[in-house]
């Protein structure tokens, strides 16, 4: 009698829990991960000695970029500003929220503890590229073409980052999570 | 001669990989999709303004809550127990409820391998689920202004359990749930097959 191989398809005669194992543990883990990451961030504490000083981070550094680029900003806080515009850095403009789907479908994936790490720190790295991107990209917007921001705030870059998060996922799990079958043996 | 070329071994045919193709797709698909969403807002904004308010009314006697839609992508929050002049009491951008739609439809539109009929099976439910939720955010949305910020009154209404649920609420469905609900349901219909594939 021979054990089933991983790529077998489920009998039907299988309960509806063990067919479905590998997606109900996924997304168990990947709902509790969101929910607990995002309960966590939305405690006061951690909010302000975590998540605004790391926003006033990101403002800092965007403020860096745009300063190079010509803009001459000044910085308060979370606020970037110039002349013509000014931008507050809030909660779902400093990546966070990408960084905690990413982080959640990652660490639900079935992988290595190595290959998670590997991931996790490339992947959040890139999330916050792409991010500033988008906050140097909004800015001038606001200041150049001021009736396209609102769209592009919400519409155009929370798309853009979320589906960055989404696409760096898909290619971590491929190139790096699951182990490759073993060949099969020559007939 | 001719019969030994034919019995040659063809050339091997590289194949992108399933999740190279995954990931190409979804590219492929984002324009069409976010075009198709572009044009279907108007209508979708009209829906949903009045289903919710229609949603909110029921728990109403009298019905008080109105939403005004106004252009393409904004309604007006009108409470018809207060006096004119101050019965806007908040707006919301309704088409931020749902841009989530265009990853949504990318997502499932672009897995391989997948019959186009079970395709388009699937991704209609996730709408399906994706509308409940789109409704769920705006009674959400309203009552959060309800509770939370219109001063003395909301003071005088409300406890501290409705601020806190429908602050914490709306909070976490406009921002978390909303963000993830694309990938949350597109892992339910495809994690299997994605890990099968990966496994190839």
């Amino acid at each position: 009698m021979s054990k089933p191989s991983p790529t077998t398809p489920p009998s039907p005669d299988e309960p509806f829990w063990r067919r479905y194992r590998r997606e109900i543990l996924f997304l168990t883990v990947f709902l509790a991960l969101l929910g607990g990451g995002f309960t966590l961030i939305s405690v006061p504490w951690v909010n302000d000695h975590v998540i605004e000083p790391f926003t006033a981070g990101i403002a800092q550094v965007s403020g860096g970029v745009l300063d190079a680029i010509g803009q001459n900003v000044t910085m308060q806080g979370t606020v970037i500003r110039n002349a013509r515009f000014a931008v507050n850095i809030r909660n779902g403009c400093n990546g966070v929220e990408a960084m905690l789907i990413f982080l959640a479908a990652v660490l639900a994936f079935p992988a290595s503890w190595r290959s998670r790490g590997l991931g996790l720190v490339l992947g959040i790295l890139a999330i916050q590229v792409v991010n500033l991107i988008r906050v140097v990209a909004l800015f001038l917007t606001g200041t150049y073409y001021p009736s396209l921001f609102d769209a592009s705030h919400t519409v155009v870059w929370q798309t853009v980052v979320i589906l960055s998060g989404v696409l760096l996922w898909i290619f971590w799990a491929n190139r790096f999570a699951v182990p490759p079958a073993p060949p099969e043996s020559a007939a | 001669m001719a019969r030994k070329q034919k019995e040659a071994p063809a050339p091997p045919v590289r194949r992108k990989s399933w999740a190279g193709r995954l990931i190409r797709n979804i590219l492929l698909w984002i324009l069409p999709v976010w075009l198709v969403w572009t044009a279907i807002t108007p209508v979708y904004n009209r829906f949903l303004a009045t289903a919710a308010e229609n949603l909110l009314n029921l728990f109403e006697s009298p019905n008080v809550s109105d939403l005004l839609v106004q252009g393409a992508h904004m309604a007006h929050i009108q409470r018809l127990d207060f006096p004119p002049a101050r019965s806007l009491v908040g707006s919301i951008r309704v088409t931020d409820v749902h841009f989530h739609l265009i990853l949504l439809g990318a997502l499932f539109l672009g897995v391989p391998g997948v019959p186009w009929r079970q395709r388009f099976s699937n991704l209609s439910w996730a709408l399906l689920l994706s509308v409940f939720f789109h409704l769920l955010l705006l009674v959400f949305w309203v009552q959060f202004v309800y509770t939370t910020q219109l001063g003395a009154w909301s003071l005088a209404h409300y406890g501290p359990f409705a601020r806190n649920l429908f602050g914490l609420g709306k909070h976490l469905l406009d921002l978390p749930f909303k963000l993830s609900l694309p990938l949350v349901l597109w892992a339910f219909f495809y994690i299997g097959r994605m890990m099968e594939e990966l496994k190839k």
